[in-house]
């Protein structure tokens, strides 16, 4: 019963906080620009009335054109459920480590570079294309950040590695950490298509990746790619904030209630806070020539396999 | 009780029957074609019930049947323990599936060529390789070997009258011999210092050299089997020549013949001396990982790229088996144990859904005519279940969440995971390293199958030919069904394969961990567990239900009924857009060319002919091309070395003249008489 509390705690935290994420770091990037921006809680709005509207589709599309919205949304709610937002006990744990989490969004992201395949027109394919370019560079990143935190946690369970890192301090403690923060920093900024790797907010076809794949979806099915897309971005940057900066433990405090609301609120301004720096990332930094990302990639990779050496220096 | 050595007898039987018959009949092509497979059918349910009784019931080596031949060294000898028996289950299964493909697919070769002359020569490779897997004597298991190689030889070579199935037809068997050739000298070896060609006998100590050498021997021989970069290069061509159903059994089982004999030998029969092979094995798998994914992704022949795969795949297991060589030489069994079950359930699954890719790509050959994944388009439409299918072995080969893939590559990551330890620096870095080169690979392997499915399947048909094709005939979807059917089972309940595994595992390293895989949920055998992370893929797939449900529901409730409209694709208002104007398979893989060009030194070649004005050409034909940099800078060499060397050679050796050669069997002569009186 717990267990079943917990997924759906999980999944409306997700549901409710992700695409205030966006909100944050569109109105931030306006008001360096010296706009007023569109309102913080635009994204809601937006979902709500695209899932008012009617559905185009094109004729030369197939069914996974249509499921495509449905799978790529699900996989990333799946995913959220394994990503604790307050470390309490581990209720999901069993269901997959951050291994499995990384091979589910890879479910997401299957369906979606197919369907972006599957209208026949050049814009989705070119989108598919760098899409699965970019994921193939920063995959190796990923794997040995898991590992790192992994070694330290002595498992590779999502949970485990959160509660270590709660339990020592994050980056304020130890120096591993600090790299693993850098590195899933970079991460972030490519898988969720941000300023140095993709442009969101333009529909320019040099630019365009995200963008370029979805762009054959309308109405209810825009929609949930747009949910979905904010629901990833908001993993990535739950397992950051989780893994790698001081969180309250849960278990240690008195009444339950009181500590669930006390350590959401901590992860709640750890999120505002992320997401402010990744606005400030995107207006301080131009977009990178598409084939300069294998720049930033094996940066990331240099960074995290730093972090892994220095496992073995510290010892810890 | 189920008699399982009666049922090896009577499987052995069958095979013979299927290949006579299949000889008796071949003036009648459809009976040539249904009897034969039908008791390959037969032979491999029999198989199935045979090596599922023994790996549940027995746990000793069983032997099938003995004969001592009049030869010296030579005894027939068959036998039976848990290691062959979980070989002879995953050859059996993809026996039965190929068979019932083969029996529509075979009917394309009516009228064309001889089926009978076929269906014996895949009869007698099954056979060889069912005596590969269960030889107890180093010469039977050598001449086996041998007829395995040669019939599936001439399957490769089946359609003669193509150049290039002549061509790799030559480079396929020259790399069979060139392996052969140093197992051989393996085995002569081993029997110099043991005095017997028996597989199971105990020899006591060999020195520590010979084990070395031995090894590199061994590692050789059976590398080139199965095509461990940089000996790889007969399999994107032997794969594309031969008929699918025969490259669906030589990429499914027959490369992974020679995991089998790098257990058997190394691990079983060598004990694993030291620290040295394994991770020389775990380097060789790595750079096999990476290498053969990397080159796939830049082949648009639909059977080549699924040939390179399995370069892939085998670095994969490789990989699974350098971590357990490397535990087994530091004495950690637990490890042990869980690498080469990783490895073993890597070896089945890729034995399940690359067979199946094969048939998928044989059903696409079959009703477009073309292997080139550039004139295909739209399939999905046409071929619905054939899609489905391919669908299902695409998400298992990229090992992506709730397919059998994923739960073999998890367990080879856990592995990789246990084996960091304090201390060992440079092996850390092996290892993470290696844990790195799988992700890349998984990744890479995503985009290759999103540009085989996506181009193939979806958008609009390239050509004539996949636009007039129609969907395979029952049989032939029955036989992927079977296959896409056991990549799910497996990937949603992996420990329907880890129990019958651990027997192998805990047969050779002494230690069992099928308890502790075990989590402390109240189901029978879940979640998975290694190490305090587990995997759950019910669960996984549960939540991903009930999220659609609940999208579903959420949805309806806020904006009512979905309305769907049909309209054309955007074209930018130009309002003609066509086949031609899609994304195309080169295109589609030009970020990661671009991106890995030192791996690749891809070349272009744009001509266009101008007209009236430099703006609106006549035609434009644009080429690109990658190089095949292991041919280039190790093959070719290698061979003009030799060209050049036994061209000097004929006129200091071979001079034409009689009398030399009679001076020269008159001094092998003497050397001969001169060794024989001093060993004496």
């Amino acid at each position: 019963m717990s267990s079943l509390l917990y997924i759906i705690f999980q999944i409306i935290v997700f549901i409710l906080l992700a695409p205030l994420v966006n909100g944050i770091i569109k109105k931030i990037k306006a008001l360096t620009q010296k706009r007023k921006g569109a309102p913080l809680l635009q994204l809601y709005f937006d979902i709500f009335k695209l899932l008012k509207k009617d559905v185009v589709v094109s004729d030369t599309t197939s069914w996974i054109f249509r499921a495509t919205p449905y799978i790529v949304l699900s996989t990333a709610l799946a995913g959220a459920v394994l990503v604790p937002v307050i470390i309490c006990n581990s209720h999901t744990g069993f269901v997959g480590d951050a291994i499995l989490l990384a091979y589910l969004l890879a479910l997401g992201r299957f369906f979606m570079t197919l369907s972006g395949l599957d209208a026949g027109s050049t814009f989705g394919g070119m989108g598919s294309s760098r899409e699965v370019m970019i994921s193939a560079l920063i995959e190796p990143s990923l794997i040995i950040t898991i590992f790192t935190a992994g070694l330290i946690a002595k498992s590779t369970s999502v949970f485990d590695m959160m509660s270590t890192a709660a339990g020592n301090g994050g980056i304020f403690s130890n120096p591993i950490y600090i790299f693993l923060f850098l590195t899933v920093f970079i991460i972030i900024l490519a898988e969720t298509s941000r300023i140095p790797v993709d442009d969101p907010a333009t529909h320019l076809e040099l630019t365009m990746v995200h963008e370029a794949m979805i762009l054959e979806y309308s109405g209810r099915h825009l929609a949930m790619m747009e949910l979905a897309a904010s629901v990833k971005q908001l993993i990535y940057i739950s397992l950051l904030v989780n893994m790698f900066l001081p969180s309250v433990d849960v278990t240690v405090g008195g009444g339950l209630l009181p500590t669930v609301a006390v350590s959401l609120l901590v992860y709640i301004a750890k999120v505002i806070g992320t997401a402010i720096i990744v606005a400030v990332a995107e207006v301080s930094t131009v977009k990178l020539k598409l084939f300069s990302v294998p720049n930033l990639a094996a940066l990331s990779f240099i960074l995290a396999f730093i972090g892994f050496v220095q496992y073995f220096v510290i010892g810890r | 009780m189920i008699d399982t050595v009666f049922l090896i007898r009577l499987i052995v039987g069958l095979y013979i029957a299927a290949a006579l018959t299949a000889l008796f009949f071949f003036r009648r092509e459809k009976y040539a074609n249904i009897i034969p497979n039908a008791i390959c059918i037969l032979a491999s349910v029999t198989g199935i019930t045979a090596a599922l009784a023994f790996l549940l019931g027995h746990s000793d080596r069983l032997v099938i049947f003995k004969f001592d031949v009049p030869a010296p060294f030579v005894s027939i000898q068959m036998q039976l323990d848990s290691l062959s028996a979980i070989f002879l289950l995953t050859l059996s299964i993809l026996v039965l599936c190929v068979s019932i493909y083969s029996i529509g697919y075979l009917t394309h070769y009516y009228q064309k060529r001889n089926v009978g002359l076929f269906n014996f020569l895949y009869s007698t490779f099954i056979l060889s390789m069912l005596f590969v897997f269960t030889a107890g004597n180093m010469v039977f298991f050598f001449i086996v070997w041998e007829i395995m190689s040669l019939t599936s030889y001439f399957l490769v070579v089946f359609e003669s009258d193509h150049k290039e199935n002549q061509k790799a037809g030559t480079i396929y068997i020259v790399m069979m011999h060139v392996g052969a050739a140093v197992l051989l000298m393996a085995f002569m070896l081993l029997y110099s210092y043991t005095g017997s060609f028996d597989i199971f006998a105990n020899h006591g100590a060999l020195p520590g050299l010979v084990k070395n050498i031995v090894f590199v021997l061994l590692l050789i021989g059976f590398g080139t089997k199965a095509g461990i970069i940089p000996l790889h290069i007969w399999l994107p061509y032997a794969h594309p020549a031969a008929a699918s159903n025969v490259s669906a059994l030589m990429s499914g089982i027959m490369i992974k013949t020679a995991i089998y004999g790098l257990i058997r030998f190394v691990a079983g029969y060598l004990g694993i001396h030291s620290l040295w092979w394994g991770i020389a094995i775990l380097v060789l798998g790595m750079v096999s990982t990476v290498l053969g994914v990397a080159y796939a992704l830049m082949e648009h022949n639909i059977k080549r790229l699924l040939a390179y795969h399995s370069i892939e795949n085998i670095g994969i297991i490789l990989i699974g088996l350098g971590v357990s060589f490397i535990a087994f030489a530091q004495g950690n069994m637990v490890l042990f144990s869980l690498a080469l079950m990783a490895s073993l359930f890597h070896t089945f699954n890729h034995a399940v859904f690359k067979g199946g890719l094969f048939l998928g790509a044989g059903s696409i050959q079959y009703s477009t005519h073309t292997k080139n994944i550039e004139e295909l388009g739209g399939l999905i439409k046409v071929m619905p279940y054939t899609s489905v299918f391919m669908l299902f072995f695409s998400l298992a080969i990229c090992a992506i969440v709730p397919f059998n893939g994923f739960v073999s590559e998890w367990m080879t990551y856990q592995s990789l995971f246990m084996n960091i330890q304090p201390g060992y620096s440079g092996l850390n870095v092996v290892t993470i390293f290696s844990a790195a080169a799988l992700a890349i690979a998984g990744a890479l392997a995503l985009a290759c199958f999103v540009k085989l499915y996506g181009i193939s399947f979806l958008g609009l048909p390239r050509s004539e030919k996949s636009k007039t094709a129609k969907e395979v005939p029952i049989v032939m979807r029955a036989g992927m069904a079977v296959l896409a059917g056991i990549c799910l089972v497996i990937g949603l309940f992996p420990f329907l394969i880890t129990r019958l595994l651990d027997g192998v595992s805990s047969g050779i390293g002494g230690t069992s961990i099928f308890d502790s895989l075990k989590g402390k949920l109240s189901f029978v055998y879940y979640p998975m567990k290694i190490s305090d992370s587990s995997i759950m893929p019910v669960g996984a797939v549960i939540l991903i239900a009930a999220a659609v449900i609940m999208i579903l529901v959420f949805a309806r409730f806020i904006g009512g009924k979905l309305k769907t409209r049909k309209y054309n694709t955007w074209d930018c208002g130009y309002e003609a857009l066509n086949s031609r104007m899609q994304y195309s398979a080169t295109g589609f893989s030009k970020p990661i060319r671009i991106v890995f060009r030192i791996l690749y030194r891809p070349g272009r070649v744009l001509k266009v002919e101008e007209g009236a004005s430099p703006y609106y050409p006549v035609s434009m034909k644009y080429d690109v091309s990658t190089q095949k940099v292991f041919e280039k800078y190790m093959y070719y060499p290698l061979a003009g070395f030799f060209k050049r060397f036994s061209r000097r050679l004929k006129f200091i050796i071979q001079t034409g003249s009689v009398h030399t050669y009679l001076l020269y069997i008159f001094l092998a002569i003497l050397a001969l008489m001169f060794y024989n009186s001093i060993t004496k």
